[in-house]
């Protein structure tokens, strides 16, 4: 009797979450590694994913390039295998370029695209999923909006869906968050991390994360993520202007107004609560008198300004 | 419910990321910054809810403190002869 060879956890590392969740202050963090290369965002898996694009017709006829291809003979295996090798292919490359085994992709609309990728990846690399509290990703995607001065691809079935950006922006979120949890409860080589956590004990959650993949941590492998230029390219860019891990991001949801808390916590909650955050306090329905006091009791407050009567 | 300074606080730390441990009890919140005019309009409700009497709007500027948030609703809840 032989024993049978168990097969070496892959090495690639692919890092998914809903963007603006941390996704690119982790890619900084294993680029500094020296045993890891992660490029700035290369968009190689969210392109794979419309390569494998399909739409199922009533009839259960799936009309893409699977079963294009699989009536010319090429199985769905095949397919996967060729698009995978060419896709992870450039990342391979990138990591030997820079003298290092291994690589992290992350782009950061990825998460939009998680069932191709899945598809394409799963088994074939190490997931390593953060989440972060959906109000506060809200805020975020917000000020992306605003500094950006408009919304990517991604989201814009979520706008024709909703009239107000905000709860766009939540459904964005709510979507995301559960495909990634769904990904962590069903794939045993990914990781769950909380942006919270990350930014509150960064050298706890990176020395759990490198224990995952089975890489050794160094004590200074936070300073030189967050001072070393490292490469050029898409990504965060908030990020390239921080040199220290900070949670000054953290709860950034508190500062909108009660009533919009309250339509996104009636949304987000279920969510929240599934990735282990506190449900937020969904404020009571106002009358419409109560309504109309808070209404003039605001403007008698801005006309009172910093405590002075005018 | 009682009106209380943690009470108070604990309401307040839940509308704002300020951190109130480093504010103290007499110290401004409102007229300095600390919470803005949204979440004045939020402790208002709040007291109403408390104490269940309508402020006025002269009532605001005797909101600007922990200890005046307390002094105030003590004056409210207490009891008519």
């Amino acid at each position: 009797m032989t024993d049978t060879p168990h097969a070496a956890p892959p090495s690639g590392i692919v890092i998914l979450g809903p963007p603006r969740s941390g996704t690119t202050l982790l890619r900084r963090i294993l680029d500094a590694h020296p045993r890891i290369a992660s490029p700035p965002e290369t968009y190689l898996l969210s392109a794979a994913a419309r390569f494998l694009h399909e739409e199922r017709f009533a009839s259960g006829l799936r009309i893409g390039v699977l079963s294009g291809l699989a009536f010319a003979g090429f199985g769905e295996g095949e397919v996967l295998e060729r698009l995978r090798g060419f896709v992870l292919g450039f990342l391979d490359d990138h990591a030997r370029a820079r003298g290092k085994p291994r690589w992290a992709e992350k782009t950061a609309f990825d998460a939009f695209h998680l069932e191709a990728i899945a598809r394409l990846c799963e088994g074939h690399v190490r997931f390593v999923c953060i989440q972060r509290h959906g109000l506060d990703v809200v805020c975020s995607l917000a000020e992306l909006v605003d500094k950006t001065g408009g919304y990517v691809h991604e989201l814009h079935e979520y706008l024709r869906r909703d009239p107000e950006p905000l709860m766009a922006l939540a459904r964005a979120w709510v979507d995301t968050a559960e495909r990634v949890a769904d990904l962590v409860e069903r794939d045993p080589l990914a990781i769950d991390l909380r942006y919270e956590a990350l930014v509150r004990t960064p050298a706890a959650v990176v020395r759990t994360l490198l224990e995952h993949l089975d890489e050794p941590w160094d004590d200074e492998l936070l300073a030189r993520a967050m001072t070393e230029p490292g490469e050029l390219g898409f990504g965060d860019w908030k990020t390239y202007g921080r040199a220290s891990i900070d949670a000054t991001s953290v709860d950034r949801w508190k500062g909108l107004p009660s009533a919009t808390v309250s339509r996104l916590a009636a949304l987000c909650n279920p969510t929240l609560v599934r990735l282990g955050y506190a449900a937020v306090e969904v404020g009571e329905d106002v009358s419409d008198e109560d309504a109309r006091h808070r209404y003039a009791m605001g403007l008698r407050l801005q006309q009172l300004g910093a405590g002075k009567p005018r | 419910m009682a009106v209380t300074p943690q009470s108070v606080r604990e309401f307040l730390a839940s509308k704002t990321r300020y951190a109130l441990d480093e504010v103290g009890d007499d110290a401004p919140l409102f007229s300095s910054g600390v919470i803005d005019s949204f979440v004045m309009i939020d402790l208002m409700t709040f007291l109403e809810r408390q104490t269940g009497a309508r402020l006025a709007p002269e009532d605001l500027m005797e909101l600007d403190s922990v200890q005046s948030i307390v002094a105030f609703v003590a004056t409210r809840q207490r009891p008519k002869r």
